[in-house]
């Protein structure tokens, strides 16, 4: 009998522990940045999701378009409308791996994901750096990356360039907790 | 007996050791669970398909204002310099109390009119589970400001009230098209002749076709339900352009109707298509964050 439990346990041993090493989140932030002299828009989402396996590095999130909101109901539907088409690409997303990050470690560690930056239908390959901390339960990260309108085919027209930066600053924090 | 226990750990241990060969299959899935319904936005571009009002209404803490001329009769030709020298105007403003619900005021010199109104989307289109239209109230109170009316009629006070009650009915089919449905009310507390009736009944319809991101086709025709007695008015269509630059919407527009006003578009049109009695004219929408959104 004491054999069958040590099986039963080795067992489920096996499963929890592999399970145990997925992190996720479904209110991940994600803000930006579009700064000119003439004036600063800013947007946030709260809403953005985020998987971490801890076990192979691979990370991933995605965020809709539409949960960004801006300070003025015309600059979202603009964003919405005119820049983001965002019936036709409705959502935004990294799939990478993270490399430098020792999962056995405390406190912040600097850390390097790369992968594929999808948003606008256009797919980028891209490196970018952050910070990952183990928390109790789970991770928390950080991170900051700049994205060019034109290298996503976002068309800026002539007439409003002066209004929104060529360079977009995008600021990522997410609390991941045990799936 | 001693068999089975053995098969279903090296089963169970197998599966655990496959599992992280699945590892991405598995993050990706993660995203395709479903996170409930998404809202439809931007189903027209402005406050008005052209005449009539479209689902949208002002963000919170937003102003629009909105100058809409309508100039004289396109077959007047050059003497009038095909109706160019003469232009009826309508000044409004609306207010975003919520994201959903407005308020506003206009002037409209057609009539000498004043207008209080008020619009509410109590219901939004969503997808992926929700309703598949937008429901948008409408309610407008106008006071006919004449002081010498042509029939000759004195007017005091609740006389020169009119009322208009609509629901715009609108779906966004696909990127490119919006449709909308808008069955309206008219009141009048006093109506000009015998044989006109106080209260009407009309049945719309509107639609925005984009061409692009910036412009779109927009069109909209009401039907005069049957009335007990037979005025001598006609089915208001208007179809236009809407133009996006920025802070500005312009709608350029070519119609039947002259007046800018409910009461006026959908039950006092006189002038027909048939006739070539039209009116060409625009809409103006500028739009102001004065209060906060967040």
């Amino acid at each position: 009998m004491s054999y069958r439990a040590f099986l039963f346990f080795l067992v489920m041993g096996c499963g929890f522990g592999a399970k145990a090493q997925q992190f996720a989140t479904r209110s991940a932030h994600i803000a930006f940045l579009s700064e000119t002299p003439l004036e600063d828009i800013q947007a946030e989402s709260h809403e953005a999701s985020s998987i971490f396996d801890a076990a192979t590095g691979q990370i991933a999130f995605q965020v809709p378009i539409l949960s960004f909101h801006f300070p003025k109901a015309l600059m979202e539907e603009h964003f919405n409308e005119n820049y983001m088409e965002s019936e036709q690409f409705p959502k935004a997303s990294f799939r990478g791996t993270v490399s430098g990050l020792d999962t056995g470690a405390q406190g912040e560690q600097e850390v390097t994901a790369k992968g594929v930056l999808e948003m606008h239908g256009v797919a980028l390959e891209r490196e970018v750096k952050g910070t990952m901390t183990r928390s109790e339960t789970g991770w928390s990260i950080v991170a900051a990356f700049s994205v060019p309108c034109t290298d996503h085919d976002i068309d800026i027209p002539k007439v409003v360039s002066e209004n929104i930066a060529e360079i977009i600053e995008v600021t990522l924090s997410a609390n991941l907790e045990p799936r | 007996m001693m068999r089975s226990p053995w098969l279903v750990a090296l089963l169970c241990a197998g599966a655990s050791l496959v599992h992280p060969l699945f590892g991405q299959d598995d993050l990706m899935g993660f995203f395709d669970e479903p996170t409930g319904p998404q809202l439809v936005t931007s189903v027209f571009k402005a406050g008005r398909i052209i005449n009539v009002q479209s689902p949208e209404t002002s963000g919170k803490g937003e102003m629009n204002f909105i100058i809409a001329h309508r100039f004289g009769r396109i077959s007047d030709g050059w003497y009038d310099l095909f109706g160019l020298d003469n232009a009826q105007m309508r000044m409004g403003l609306d207010y975003g109390i919520t994201d959903q619900l407005q308020v506003g005021i206009a002037r409209s010199g057609f009539g000498k009119t004043l207008e209080a109104n008020a619009k509410w989307r109590f219901v939004e289109q969503q997808m992926g589970g929700g309703s598949p239209v937008s429901l948008t109230a409408y309610s407008v109170l106008m006071r006919d400001g004449l002081r010498f009316p042509v029939d000759g009629l004195e007017r005091k006070g609740v006389h020169r009230l009119s009322f208009v009650n609509q629901v715009v009915v609108a779906r966004k089919c696909s990127p490119d098209v919006s449709l909308a449905l808008i069955p309206s009310l008219v009141h009048r507390n006093l109506v000009d002749r015998a044989d006109r009736a106080n209260d009407v009944a009309t049945l719309g319809a509107g639609f925005r076709y984009k061409l692009n991101n910036r412009l779109s086709v927009n069109g909209e025709y009401h039907y005069l339900l049957p009335r007990p007695i037979e005025d001598d008015y006609v089915n208001s269509l208007s179809l236009g352009l809407d133009i996006e630059t920025g802070g500005h919407v312009f709608q350029l527009h070519i119609t039947n109707s002259r007046g800018m006003f409910e009461r006026a578009f959908l039950s006092e049109t006189s002038s027909s298509w048939q006739d070539g009695d039209l009116y060409f004219g625009f809409n103006i929408n500028r739009v102001f964050q004065v209060g906060q959104r967040r």
